[in-house]
């Protein structure tokens, strides 16, 4: 039997054995080399709820790294906000062929309890994390609540314009007040989450500036 | 004085022929580069006590800086030898190199453990999960994997990552494999482990500054040029050297150019290049063919009509002779005396010298793209001379060997076209003085003789008179060659005694 194929039905098996980690892997398609994996975000962290990736083992695993991105969206300094690739060094150079899905999909959750970012996938993530803890908490916390099924306040929100201003994690008076001058709303949520206009440096960035950067384009 | 002589090799076969615009240098085949590194290897290998793919380890560890190395190992040798992977790291110190930056420590079970003793129960490898192999492999941190698995690892990390340096596959294990031992989990796969002395030799190469690989494409050979090895002779000499397995493989030791660039030094042959390609002069040529509006500042062509214009943009009414407002013209400007008024001299004078700093550089731009043009024609020339001398042996009684001059010249012509190519370079950036005008005399009198000589080459040929033409090429081929040396040498000579004194900053020279 194929090497590889033996090693990843035995690492399947081994994740749905062990009942004490919380660990999942899917087949996708029947095919054991597109596998869909999940896990629940670590408790007391603003990534409660259940993380779906996509999983894609290369021809020459296990010499080479599993290719992993998160499927569902994620608001973290080393996942990018768009596409969920992961920026984790072990899924990179500093992979080695003794580590397994499981362990890596450990590493995956470990990851979502402390952010690095210093070396950031998203910067703009890794921005609002610099500058508001809280802000960014909150942020990822209502990410959670609206993509990963996290339990929210009262009812679960539906993704929609609503909740675009706490999508971006800003704040909703600042919004309202430069969509009052005329500027079209989703321009605006642009414009002051590429600034980073948030927390503390609300005060260093100054409202003809917002105002410069949104007459831009 | 004794001592001296005593160190130099007498079995170097270095080229070079004490002219003052050439360098010394050797080329070496892959297997003498091989041949040095092993001498490396086997100096560390005996003063240190160790076997020679240890010491392998360490002299790439510490990029074949065999003085940091013995420093650092006399210092402290068991840190240098866990850095460079030759000894696990002792449970108690800190784990290898960012190894485990943010990766957790997951369940992995420790073999370290099961290794002193031979375990009785089969062995499952931890990578295929495969329990009917027999064979397993070990580096000295005691992690065994199957011969297979080590096999497809090696030869993975070797053929799509280029990796030389193989670590072990533990985790958290920065135990890194000697050469034996790869060539061992390679088997039989011979071809992998060509590419691994390759990129051994290519790490050897890129950390010695001594060496240079031959650009050329599928080219093996290295060149060695101890005189350009350090950033500071740059100054005062043009490193270019031939690879050994080609004359066209010709190329500079101090800087990418892929040819010969004498006389012009590195630097001023890459800020020259630089010039050529960047859009500076497209910058030039709007500052010599437009004027600014002086009241808002537009840029304006004038493409024809009087000089009596109005800004498109302003409405602004003014000469365009004296850049000063219409209404003080009257009706004619032709009684446009204002030549004193101090701000439309000041608008001339910029503008005239914006248009005279692209006149110049057009100048030397020309001159350099005719003489790359014409030495790229060189070959259509070759081509024709070919002819000439078949129809030479055809029409006379000279033979193959005689005729060989014509050939000759034209490889001088192509030669003397590259020097002076770079002698409008070279030219550009000198500054004004006595030594530019002795350059420029010397530039002159081999663009002389490389015409002349061009130009006889291309006369037709009579048979009456071939020996009068046979004389008249060689003469002149001998004379464009001795006028090209002494353009060479006497540049040359010129950076050994600090003489060219240039109009720009040129890096290295204060």
């Amino acid at each position: 039997m194929d090497a590889r194929l033996r090693r990843v039905n035995k690492e399947i098996a081994d994740c749905k054995n062990d009942k004490s980690t919380n660990i999942n892997i899917e087949l996708i398609d029947n095919s054991p080399f597109h596998l869909r994996g999940s896990f629940e975000g670590p408790e007391d962290t603003p990534y409660q709820g259940g993380h779906f990736e996509d999983i894609v083992i290369p021809d020459s695993y296990p010499f080479q790294p599993v290719k992993m991105k998160f499927i569902t969206k994620v608001y973290h300094p080393n996942v990018s906000s768009a596409s969920g690739a992961i920026c984790l060094d072990i899924l990179k150079d500093a992979w080695s062929p003794v580590l397994t899905l499981k362990s890596t999909l450990i590493s995956l959750q470990s990851l979502l309890c402390s952010p690095e970012p210093n070396d950031p996938q998203d910067a703009e993530v890794a921005k609002h994390y610099m500058t508001s803890r809280s802000s960014f908490e909150e942020t990822a916390r209502y990410w959670a609540q609206v993509y990963a099924g996290a339990p929210g306040k009262g009812k679960v929100p539906k993704v929609g314009a609503q909740d675009a201003v706490a999508i971006a994690g800003l704040e909703k008076a600042h919004v309202d007040q430069f969509e009052a001058l005329g500027f079209e709303r989703g321009k605006v949520i642009d414009v002051l989450r590429r600034l980073n206009y948030r927390g503390a440096n609300v005060a260093s960035i100054s409202e003809d500036k917002v105002v410069e950067e949104l007459l831009k384009n | 004085m004794d001592m001296e002589t005593f160190s130099q090799d007498p079995s170097t076969t270095s080229k070079g022929k004490g002219k003052s615009y050439e360098v010394e240098y050797e080329t070496l085949s892959q297997k003498l580069v091989e041949e040095l590194m092993q001498a490396d290897v086997e100096h560390i290998s005996a003063i240190f006590g160790v076997d020679s793919a240890t010491a392998a380890l360490l002299l790439r560890h510490m990029d074949w800086n065999k003085d940091r190395l013995i420093d650092k190992f006399m210092d402290n040798a068991s840190s240098v030898n866990v850095a460079a992977g030759v000894t696990p790291a002792s449970p108690a110190s800190s784990p290898g190199p960012d190894r485990s930056r943010r990766s957790t420590r997951t369940t992995t079970k420790s073999l370290k453990k099961a290794e002193p003793a031979p375990t009785p129960q089969p062995f499952v490898c931890p990578i295929c999960f495969d329990d009917s192999q027999v064979e397993t492999l070990a580096l000295v941190c005691g992690h065994k994997f199957c011969t297979g698995c080590w096999g497809a690892y090696v030869s993975s990390k070797i053929r799509e990552e280029g990796e030389h340096r193989i670590i072990c596959m533990g985790e958290n294990c920065s135990v890194v494999a000697p050469d034996p031992f790869i060539l061992r989990a390679l088997d039989d796969d011979a071809e992998t482990a060509a590419r691994f002395q390759e990129l051994v030799v290519r790490n050897f190469v890129a950390s010695n500054k001594n060496l240079k690989f031959c650009p050329f494409p599928s080219c093996t050979n290295t060149v060695s040029c101890p005189a350009a090895a350090s950033r500071s002779t740059l100054t005062t000499i043009v490193p270019t050297v031939v690879c050994g397995a080609d004359s066209r493989h010709k190329f500079c030791f101090g800087c990418p150019i892929e040819g010969d660039h004498r006389p012009v030094l590195c630097a001023v042959s890459k800020m020259w290049l630089q010039k050529c390609h960047d859009d500076s002069e497209t910058a030039n040529w709007i500052k010599s063919n437009t004027k600014e509006c002086s009241k808002c500042q537009s840029t304006i062509e004038k493409n024809g009509g009087c000089n009596h214009m109005t800004c498109k943009k302003c409405k602004y009414e003014f000469c365009w002779v004296c850049m000063g407002p219409w209404v003080e013209h009257g009706t004619a400007w032709y009684s446009c005396n204002r030549f004193d008024d101090k701000a439309g001299v000041e608008a001339r004078d910029a503008q005239s010298a914006s248009r005279a700093s692209l006149e110049r550089y057009l100048h030397y731009y020309n001159r350099w793209a005719n003489h790359e043009q014409s030495a790229k024609l060189s070959v259509e020339l070759y081509v024709k001379t070919e002819k000439k001398m078949e129809e030479m042996q055809l029409t006379t009684d000279l033979t193959w060997i005689e005729v060989q001059f014509m050939k000759k010249a034209v490889d001088e012509v192509e030669k003397c076209r590259t020097t002076l190519k770079w002698t409008y370079a070279m030219a550009y950036y000198l500054a004004k003085g006595n030594e530019k005008e002795l350059f420029e005399d010397n530039q002159r009198d081999l663009e002389k003789a490389v015409e002349d000589l061009s130009e006889l080459l291309e006369s037709p040929i009579e048979p009456e008179n071939i020996p009068t033409l046979r004389q008249k090429v060689t003469d002149k081929a001998v004379y464009v060659s001795k006028r090209n040396q002494i353009l060479l040498e006497d540049t040359a000579q010129g950076y050994l005694e600090d003489r060219w004194r240039w109009n720009v900053a040129v890096e290295g020279f204060d």
